[in-house]
């Protein structure tokens, strides 16, 4: 059985200079920080940018994760990998973010932002984007972090600081949810299932 | 989880989209892949959560990723850096002065020294000077009594009070309106007790005290 890999943009490849970085962060070194900054920008940047309503929002948050991993460096005692730690901060923030604004929404649906959205590629992006939306926070997290940045149910548990079993449970709901909202994926009619969104 | 063992189509199906993302271990990738060869559902389903993954991991690609700029958090970490040292500051000066127990002790008996100094050498406020009707002043030997007339009664009232009772002004009347009476010597042998008793049964008296003479 062959499957197309559509890679890991979040996690990327795992750095052997990361936990020196880190070790150095701890000494309050901060050439070592703005090295552990430039390396995580693109991929937190990017998995902030999918769950949080704009971009604004998006990079404050990414300064208050960097900041706690500043502050918080020492506390890291390597009992889960580097992203995962930093990962598991976002998650938290994001969350958060979203419910200070009460909502919970993709950037790309905002018209209020749409000069600083990403065009649509497709009809099928708009559909996608929209039945992500439609989830709630806890399993449309546990999709991105999945789809999006490439972790594996055990990171994911580590990130959302919860068991394995409720990281499967959210998958298995949002599966369920995704497949009755996305008809492109088991070829059943579109355009009365996009009436349902 | 050994490669021997088989795992159950739920189990397996919770797995796939794990095993789509690349990120199961190895063994349990074995082990979805061999159900999956054999089981029609999870098949069709690692078909769409294929498409599924290659749609929702490129959706939103176009968005440009900006440039890291480092200028804000390194201002919010200069201020919180900056508010750390001056914490540190402050607790390294207190540790200066207060460093060792013996250093502690010594600065505490040099402060109670100190107030115990200040206390003894203080400039004290001077007493208020006062005396008592009872404290005799210049008088020659003899039985005194002070009194206090009532301020109403005129001097020939009082006098005429005094008259039949043996009892001669020496002093007075002050500006508080003290008098000092003299117990006339034929009546030596009066006590001056008995005196003022019958002194104060009289309403133009207010107040009425034998003087103390300390023998010398």
């Amino acid at each position: 059985m062959t499957r197309k890999k559509a890679g890991n943009p979040a996690t990327g490849p795992a750095s052997a200079d990361e936990q020196a970085l880190l070790d150095a962060v701890k000494h309050r070194d901060r050439r070592a920080f703005t090295q552990l900054y430039h390396l995580y920008h693109a991929r937190l940047h990017g998995y902030l940018r999918r769950v949080l309503a704009n971009a604004a929002i998006a990079e404050e948050v990414l300064d208050d994760v960097m900041l706690v991993v500043w502050k918080d460096a020492r506390k890291f005692r390597g009992d889960a990998a580097i992203s995962s730690w930093i990962f598991g901060i976002a998650y938290r923030k994001a969350m958060t973010a979203a419910r200070k604004e009460g909502r919970y929404q993709s950037l790309l649906d905002r018209s209020a932002d749409a000069d600083t959205m990403p065009a649509a590629s497709s009809q099928d992006d708009g559909l996608i984007r929209a039945a992500l939306q439609a989830l709630s926070p806890d399993h449309r997290q546990v999709v991105e972090l999945t789809y999006y940045c490439g972790f594996s149910y055990r990171e994911i548990a580590e990130i959302a600081e919860c068991p394995v079993n409720t990281v499967k449970t959210r998958m298995f709901h949002a599966r369920r949810r995704l497949k009755f909202l996305l008809p492109a994926l088991d070829g059943t009619d579109k355009e009365n299932k996009r009436e349902q969104l | 989880m050994s490669s021997s063992e088989v795992i159950s189509h739920e189990d397996a199906r919770e797995l796939l989209p794990w095993l789509v993302n690349e990120s199961l271990a190895d063994e349990e990738r074995d082990l979805v892949n061999q159900h999956a060869r054999n089981c029609v559902i999870c098949r069709r389903e690692l078909e769409e959560l294929e498409r599924l993954h290659e749609s929702i991991a490129t959706v939103g690609d176009a968005s440009p990723v900006p440039a890291p700029d480092l200028r804000r958090i390194n201002a919010r970490i200069d201020a919180m850096m900056a508010k750390e040292h001056r914490g540190r500051l402050l607790i390294s000066r207190l540790r200066e002065i207060v460093g060792s127990p013996l250093r502690l002790a010594f600065a505490m008996q040099t402060a109670l020294l100190v107030v115990l100094g200040a206390a003894l050498f203080w400039p004290q406020a001077e007493q208020a000077e006062f005396t008592t009707l009872t404290v005799p002043e210049q008088l020659p030997d003899g039985q005194y009594i002070r009194v206090v007339f009532d301020p109403n009664l005129d001097s020939s009232e009082w006098s005429g009070l005094l008259d039949g009772m043996s009892l001669t002004i020496v002093d007075g009347p002050s500006d508080r309106g003290v008098a000092t009476l003299r117990i006339a010597a034929s009546a030596s042998g009066t006590n001056p007790d008995t005196v003022i008793t019958n002194l104060l049964s009289n309403p133009g008296v207010l107040f009425a005290v034998p003087v103390r003479i300390e023998q010398q």
